[in-house]
């Protein structure tokens, strides 16, 4: 259904654009659905998400090479879906989803979240995964989190002496 | 005189090759295979669809392997299936599953247990040969070459874990690993960069090369070719650093045989593409072990991603048909946020607040036992790609909650203030009064929680039942004489244990039985010790 049905949505979506969304060439998305997903992720995350996550809207574009072709082209259709539909269906106003303030384009995502029907279920779980993971792979949002990264860039976090902090009763030096 | 590895992005020509064996699949059956049959003396050719993993100096003291940056959003895409996005069919289920040399042996969290035995008299009853006794020396092997240990170095999790089970009076164990002096730097789930863990690609991938076999990465399978009895072709494509095709084909023509060991969603996925699908028997009964997790938030820090991830356990819920094993481990901000179901302000909240003070502790769950249940299915999809269709069995509903409602109480015990159960909407439970709604959770209902597995197996079972054996004892698939069927698509349930292990020894048992078929040896090389289970 989706092969069928995306040209057609694709070329009714008119997403609203977004001077933050400077790219212009992408493996997977288009410069339509990077717009719808840039408004999608907004929702999930808050204004100004990507200071924080500077290349998000590349790094969705990288990982949908890697699905499953299938996979990845339900996740535009759903983004097609939401841009051209949710507006009405689920949200009752005449807009298309990236037009709608964040307040109410949340709660589309919270009428998806707590739908009855899978389908819509699935949906909101594709864009909050999609969303959030995304976000907090980026180095920036880890001080936040009190994640201190990852060894190989911060070697000092295996050798410090001991106590070694995740191991607070624990006084023995790693093995060499 | 040592093989070659060559990577499928970066052929410009279509080649054709002649080896003894094909091997498809570098994972742990895989690799097994490999090894013991370039032992033997065959010219052995591995196919692998995932990257080359190269041993390269990083720029960290210690790093072997510089690829491996630990980073998630580099090696989920780089490293697992379907860029770690892989669900099932009704999008309900994660599928977290390797695909890269090493297959999961790269990126499981290091686990060995042994073959739960009454999975085993269950296999019996099916017609399956294995016994506890039976594969004694193959455990041995497997745990003598692997150096698999007792690291009692726990991390926050683990240390948690065990003060709220002594809390309740339940036995928390020591999980063996497949590690070496451990650096403790918890990225087992994402490839150790310091060659710490002992993974395929280490030891027995390492090895085989050494000794002569081939490698190929970037190399997906298409099909297989048949005539009459036996297997004449293996038709493969390259693909790019992208996971796209490069328009460049690999045609091998196996003079002795193929060798199945793609994984359990894998294997049934080639099989069908091939026409192989034994009337629709191929890829029924697929089965995982369903993951609940929760994440204990405590008064101070915890670093949740760092110390040895998997090394502590319980196996006092594990009996029965549906029986679930809880285990500890580490946890990182990528995975984290992908299971929290929440959007705007309650997002961050839930990620600050779980992240920094957090614990973890996850249950696998036992699935497979009833026969009249069908379980999973594996089907190809439009584009020929294999996808599991996979829902929740109604007899493991009870456990699943059970088993959340156990973590929770550990955690309290433990001194967790709240416990973040994966719900949709989400849950924080802060006391015993909140267990009411863990066991209104319905987990067979898509999107009700966060429901991972990172184990698949049957699809391509073992049986003794003509109308589901798609594999006979001897490992052979059906009629095709030359065709072999190792990995963990074999298994007619779940194990109700993590399979590493288990799938090690079938594959050494399955390399017997080809080294015998064309008499030649099979040795056993590293026997004798102790196996490291007490009780086992």
């Amino acid at each position: 259904m989706a092969a069928l049905l995306t040209p057609a949505l694709n070329a009714a979506a008119n997403p609203k654009d977004r001077s933050e969304v400077t790219q212009t060439k992408f493996d997977c998305l288009s410069r339509k659905t990077a717009l719808i997903l840039f408004a999608v992720a907004e929702a999930v995350l808050g204004e100004g998400f990507l200071k924080k996550a500077p290349r998000f809207i590349e790094t969705v574009d990288d990982f949908l090479n890697y699905q499953r072709p299938a996979q990845r082209d339900q996740f535009l259709f759903a983004l097609l879906i939401a841009e051209t539909t949710f507006g009405l269906t689920i949200g009752g106003q005449f807009q298309c989803f990236s037009h709608l303030s964040i307040e109410d384009r949340r709660k589309i995502l919270e009428k998806l979240r707590s739908s009855n029907i899978n389908l819509r279920r699935n949906i909101y779980a594709a864009f909050v995964n999609v969303s959030a993971s995304t976000y907090y792979a980026s180095d920036l949002t880890w001080p936040d989190l009190g994640y201190a990264g990852v060894s190989v860039d911060h070697p000092e976090i295996l050798n410090q002496p001991p106590p070694i902090p995740w191991r607070p009763e624990d006084g023995r030096p790693i093995e060499k | 005189m040592a093989g070659t590895i060559v990577e499928g992005r970066n052929v410009t020509d279509n080649r054709t090759l002649a080896p003894d064996f094909c091997i498809i699949g570098s994972g742990a059956a895989g690799g097994v295979c490999a090894l013991k049959l370039t032992e033997a003396g065959f010219d052995v050719l591995v196919l692998e669809e995932g990257i080359n993993i190269p041993q390269d100096d990083g720029p960290a003291p210690g790093q072997k392997r510089k690829m491996l940056n630990e980073r998630e959003v580099d090696m989920y895409k780089l490293l697992y299936q379907e860029g770690g996005t892989r669900l099932s069919k009704n999008g309900a289920i994660k599928i977290m599953q390797g695909r890269c040399l090493g297959g999961g042996t790269a990126v499981n969290w290091s686990a060995c247990l042994p073959p739960r035995l009454e999975t085993l008299d269950e296999w019996q009853k099916r017609g399956l040969p294995f016994t506890r006794q039976n594969l004694d020396p193959y455990l041995h092997e497997v745990v003598n070459y692997l150096g698999v240990v007792r690291n009692d170095k726990y991390n926050t999790s683990a240390r948690k874990f065990m003060h709220g089970c002594a809390r309740h009076d339940i036995a928390a164990e020591n999980l063996p690993n497949n590690t070496k002096k451990c650096r403790e730097c918890g990225s087992c789930g994402v490839g150790c960069p310091y060659d710490r863990k002992m993974s395929g690609f280490v030891k027995w991938l390492h090895d085989a090369f050494i000794l002569g076999a081939n490698i190929y990465t970037d190399t997906k399978v298409d099909r297989l070719v048949s005539t009459a009895d036996t297997i004449s072709e293996v038709q493969a494509h390259f693909i790019d650093q992208k996971s796209r095709p490069t328009k460049r084909k690999l045609v091998v023509k196996p003079a002795k045989g193929v060798v199945l060991a793609a994984g359990a969603i894998g294997t049934p996925g080639i099989l069908m593409r091939s026409g192989l699908d034994l009337d629709g028997r191929v890829g029924k009964f697929t089965h995982i072990h369903p993951i609940t997790m929760t994440i204990g938030q405590y008064p101070e820090k915890t670093f949740p991603a760092y110390g040895v991830p998997d090394n502590m356990w319980t196996p006092k819920f594990g009996n029965g048909p549906t029986g679930y094993l809880i285990e500890t481990g580490s946890f990182f901000p990528v995975m984290s946020a992908s299971s929290t179901l929440q959007h705007g302000d309650e997002l961050h909240r839930i990620m600050r607040d779980y992240y920094a003070t957090g614990a973890i502790s996850y249950a696998h769950h036992t699935t497979g036992f009833d026969d009249k249940e069908k379980y999973g299915t594996v089907e190809l999809d439009i584009n020929g790609d294999p996808e599991l269709d996979y829902k929740i069995p109604q007899a493991n509903l009870n456990p699943m909650r059970e088993s959340v409602v156990m973590m929770a109480r550990i955690h309290l015990a433990a001194g967790a203030t709240s416990v973040y159960v994966m719900r949709n909407p989400p849950l924080e439970v802060k006391s015993d009064a909140d267990f009411g709604e863990i066991r209104k959770i319905d987990f067979t209902r898509p999107q009700s929680a966060s429901i991972f597995t990172v184990h698949v197996m049957g699809g391509c079972q073992m049986n003794k039942n003509e109308k589901r054996r798609c594999v006979n004892n001897d490992f052979t698939f059906r009629d095709k004489t030359n065709l072999w069927v190792t990995d963990g698509s074999i298994f007619p349930t779940a194990l109700g244990a993590n399979p590493q292990i288990t799938i090690y020894s079938l594959a050494l048992w399955a390399s017997r039985e080809i080294c015998e078929r064309h008499q030649r040896p099979f040795e056993f090389n590293h026997q004798g010790g102790d196996l490291p289970w007490p009780h086992y």
